[in-house]
């Protein structure tokens, strides 16, 4: 179980995110920054005193751009964060970054205060692509990025790359996935570019002005990240993520086994207690909000037992290990197939899910349509 | 009030010249006099009111008008329905009148629908008043209209300016009908005869007929004799449309009213059919009568196969206040069960569903709308079918007829060319052509009513930038070389998506429909092969390639709330779509015939 942590900062907002972020610039240190800073530990002694779900062991700061903040007030948030929350003696704490944001200074200093595991938004290893999504780093700045971590102690690396961009070949992910393998990174998430409303990017796509890979280009590119990474000795765990043997992300297995977590920030998400929140994606609301001591939810939501157990299976079947249907037992004191015999059926008679050593899990057809497997489980 | 100084008349025009404006301004001229009258009657009828509340329709106004002479004459105001599927609603409609307002846009001038109700007026030897409206529009041209009204056979002397928007003119028109149009003339002593020219279903009152006496008088407790079924009701309310509603005892000849009688539904109130008196019923009924015929079919199915009682029960509401509407229940091999339904064009059959869709809530699959065939077998007998599944084997047909229409076209003459090579497209056989001035001239084409059904009319605007205006009236069967085409899905026929088309045209038609269908119908888990057949020989196949990537490979981190919406909303897209087999098919498919040419 773990805590996320959202910094809805960044220097420039990406053409394709519907993240919440807010542009800032100088000015807004240390006066906006620092007020979030502040009512991040206001956040995180309420929820000390509710948690009731057992010792906390990974730590995840997600944005925006976490590493916009400057690395000693980084340092000492963490430091207060596992020091004031019952995290176990040797969490995984985990920091995004953008390759352009790490220096080797601020890398010493993170590792200093903790981090040992840092994820990378690399994206991809070619200038031109990487200008039409809207990222501010070059190509370049992924290795250094890299080496200062390393230099810094920080063995867990995870890249993040996409897929699908503008403008994007077959020929130019294949050289993105090497780039990215010659670095040696111990994880490896590949996503695909979503056309999210709103977004600069697809109100140019609406408009004809860029041009997207097809679908089967993209099933092709999917393919292509599977084949070169799992000959390169990685293992394809979730749907999006790859990674050396032993080196999965524990925090992300948290979100996809369904279990309890600490959402702290603007727009953050949290689950604890069979609740599930999300706070106001609204930078200034949140800080006023807990200036008065109240949280700033937007949503809440008690979760009953069968949309827990729904929500179980749609996640869990996003890891290719698939769910483990003694743990489903455990958990629910009922089978797995008592629930969702028919729907089982049914995927297994379509090849989309299969059954092995007690589990059920996608099938490589179903790898590619999983939208229909985690559908199959909302009743 | 005397015969003598009732008129009966109504307002004929094409679409848009301004029909409803004309009668709204008739209706404001009249209304003090009107209003004066109401107000005597209010205690009367608000008690009714105030028990049922007043659901009537005005299809009948009666307005009380003070002319020059000073005498106050009762003008009754018929409405006419707008569309070539009601044209024999339009025609008993006009056999209820006397005369005819014909209403023409000054700067528009005569268009097909003018022309087809004027002569549909003369037919039944109407008085007609030409009015000439919008004469206050900066591109009103009325010389010209006038011209074009000389041309087709009217005085333009005689013809009314007005501006129905200023109310110019209005006055003028009012006195026109009295002095011009002729009273009624009916037989006080003879047997009871009234027309019914419209009726409706009332939740508390059943059918009300809207009738115009011809002979006799029915009176409040009257017994009444439907002369098409010989079905008897006794009268329970009479009234007139003032245009509240106001009792009255009877309703002498000449006259116009509504007339309730415990009638269940409107299949007892048959637009057409002459009420009688049961003491002293009439030898003969009024001439004219035909029963509704549906001239176009579908079958209408839900989506998901328990609605079907639903639909069920909403088809027997609905044709209660819908007499032409028909229905019968039958199945498909790809869709189940639902019912094959009967209209009398494609604007009633689009008024009836998207009324099941919008008032009962169904999720419906329309059927490509069929017309019907006439069959005949090599025994010598003749089947009609409405449905292509029910075609017998062609080893049994000795040959097939299918319905035509005479369309008339009117069109101004630079897109003659344009109304032909659509026509003729369409296997439409010219019959004549001529100017009726010197820019616009009138087309008449026979075509098979089949291919009307299919985007003619979009297709004819679109050719002429929208200047052509149709309208056309069924002749007859004619001997046609039609077939079956087929559409198989995954290898698998869908009698669903089976249409009889003309020989000449299969093999485009099976091209268009086979690529349209892989337009439409979204991947699947698998390849999804779609063919085109005429018998066991294939024309055409299309593929839709197998879907090979769905799913969400994006980073939502612990949002599962939004994956969750992500994917029911998926899930949700799906249970509007119908499983044929493995294949899931969308509603729109089963229409696809109707948009491809």
């Amino acid at each position: 179980m773990g805590v996320y942590v959202h910094i809805p900062f960044c220097a420039r907002k990406c053409h394709y995110c519907d993240f919440h972020s807010i542009v800032v610039g100088e000015a807004d240190f240390p006066g906006l920054v620092d007020s979030y800073l502040v009512s991040l530990r206001r956040e995180a002694l309420y929820y000390r005193k509710l948690w009731a779900n057992g010792p906390l062991d990974s730590l995840f700061f997600g944005g925006g751009t976490p590493t916009l903040i400057p690395p000693e007030k980084l340092a000492q948030l963490i430091a207060f964060l596992l020091a004031e929350l019952p995290f176990t003696s040797d969490p995984e704490v985990t920091i995004e970054a953008n390759p352009q944001s790490v220096t080797p200074q601020g890398a010493e200093l993170l590792a200093g205060a903790g981090v040992n595991r840092v994820s990378l938004g690399a994206q991809a290893f070619q200038n031109e692509l990487l200008t039409a999504i809207g990222r501010l780093h070059r190509a370049e700045d992924i290795g250094a990025s890299v080496r200062s971590l390393r230099s810094a102690g920080i063995r867990e690396i995870n890249l993040d790359l996409m897929f699908g961009l503008p403008g994007q070949d077959l020929a130019h992910w294949r050289a993105t996935l090497e780039a990215a393998l010659a670095l040696e990174p111990t994880h490896l998430s590949c996503y695909a570019l979503i056309l999210e409303p709103g977004t600069p990017l697809a109100s140019w796509h609406e408009q004809g002005l860029v041009e997207l890979p097809g679908e089967d280009e993209q099933a092709d590119m999917y393919q292509l990240a599977r084949e070169v990474l799992q000959g390169a000795g990685y293992e394809h765990y979730e749907i999006s993520n790859f990674c050396l043997p032993g080196h999965r992300c524990r925090h992300n297995l948290l979100y996809w086994h369904n279990l309890p977590f600490i959402g702290l920030g603007s727009g953050a998400t949290g689950y604890l207690g069979g609740c599930r929140y999300q706070n106001a994606p609204d930078v200034e609301g949140y800080i006023r909000s807990w200036a008065e001591g109240k949280p700033p939810y937007l949503t809440w939501e008690e979760v009953g037992r069968d949309q827990e157990m729904d929500e179980t299976m749609m996640v869990g079947m996003r890891l290719l290990e698939g769910v483990s249907e003694a743990e489903f037992r455990r958990r629910f004191q009922v089978s797995l197939r008592e629930v969702y015999g028919e729907a089982v059926e049914q995927l297994l008679q379509q090849g989309l899910a299969e059954e092995k050593d007690g589990r059920l899990r996608v099938t490589e057809l179903g790898l590619f349509l999983e939208n229909r497997v985690s559908a199959a489980f909302l009743r | 009030m005397v015969q003598k100084n009732i008129r009966n008349f109504c307002i004929i025009a094409h679409i848009d010249h301004g029909k409803s404006t004309l009668a709204d301004r008739i209706l404001e001229a009249t209304e003090a006099v009107s209003k004066r009258e109401m107000t005597e009657q209010v205690l009367d009828s608000m008690e009714l009111e105030r028990e049922r509340g007043i659901t009537i329709k005005l299809k009948a106004v009666r307005l009380i008008y003070r002319a020059q002479d000073g005498e106050e004459y009762i003008l009754n105001l018929i409405d006419t329905p707008g569309h070539v599927d009601f044209s024999y609603e339009v025609s008993r409609s006009l056999a209820a009148c006397e005369g005819a307002l014909l209403v023409v846009d000054a700067s528009q001038g005569v268009e097909a629908q003018t022309l087809a109700n004027l002569y549909l007026a003369l037919e039944h030897d109407l008085e007609i008043i030409p009015v000439i409206n919008k004469i206050d529009l900066p591109n009103a041209d009325p010389e010209r209209v006038k011209r074009e009204l000389e041309d087709v056979g009217l005085s333009a002397e005689e013809a009314v300016l007005v501006s129905a928007r200023t109310g110019q003119g209005i006055d003028q028109v009012l006195q026109a009908i009295v002095e011009r149009i002729p009273p009624p003339r009916g037989d006080a002593a003879a047997p009871t005869r009234a027309m019914i020219f419209d009726s409706h279903y009332d939740q508390y009152r059943g059918a009300v007929a809207y009738a115009r006496v011809v002979d006799g008088t029915i009176k409040l407790g009257d017994t009444i004799q439907m002369m098409s079924t010989g079905r008897q009701f006794e009268v329970t309310e009479l009234g007139v449309l003032q245009p509240g509603f106001r009792p009255v005892q009877a309703l002498g000849p000449g006259e116009v009213g509504c007339i309730m009688a415990s009638m269940k539904d409107v299949r007892d109130t048959r637009v057409g059919d002459t009420i009688t008196t049961a003491h002293n019923p009439a030898a003969e009924p009024l001439p004219g009568y035909r029963p509704a015929k549906p001239m176009v079919y579908c079958g209408l199915y839900p989506v998901v196969n328990e609605e079907y009682t639903l639909l069920r029960d909403a088809l027997d509401k609905l044709q209660l206040n819908d007499a032409a509407l028909t229905y019968e229940a039958e199945s498909s091999a790809a869709l189940g069960f639902g019912y094959r339904c009967g209209f009398l064009g494609l604007l009633h059959m689009e008024i009836v569903q998207e009324r099941l869709e919008r008032e009962f809530d169904l999720n419906l699959i329309t059927t490509a709308p069929s017309v019907v065939y006439r069959v005949v077998l090599k025994d010598g007998t003749v089947k009609e079918i409405d449905n292509p599944t029910a075609l017998p084997p062609m080893t049994h047909v000795e040959h097939i007829e299918e319905p035509f229409v005479r369309a008339t076209v009117l069109v101004p003459d630079e897109f003659i060319g344009a109304v032909m090579e659509v026509c003729q497209e369409r296997r439409g056989t010219f019959i004549t052509m001529e100017y009726i001035t010197p820019e616009r001239a009138r087309l008449e084409y026979d075509l098979p009513l089949a291919e009307i059904l299919m985007d003619f009319f979009d297709r004819l605007k679109s050719r002429t930038k929208g200047y052509a205006s149709l309208d056309y009236e069924f002749i007859g069967y004619r001997q046609s070389d039609v077939v079956k085409l087929d559409i198989l899905l995954n290898g698998n026929p869908v009698d669903a998506l089976s249409i009889i088309v003309h020989r000449d045209k299969a093999m485009a038609r099976g091209r268009a429909l086979a690529e349209k269908l892989k337009e439409v119908i979204p991947r699947q888990q698998f390849e999804v092969p779609i063919q085109a057949a005429i018998g066991s020989k294939i024309i055409a196949r299309e593929t839709v390639r197998a879907l090979r990537k769905d799913v969400l490979a994006k980073c939502y981190g612990g949002d599962v709330s939004r994956k969750r919406k992500l994917l029911e909303k998926q899930k949700e897209g799906k249970k509007r779509m119908k499983s044929l087999g493995n294949v899931e098919v969308p509603q729109e498919a089963f229409m696809a015939i109707l948009k491809v040419d």
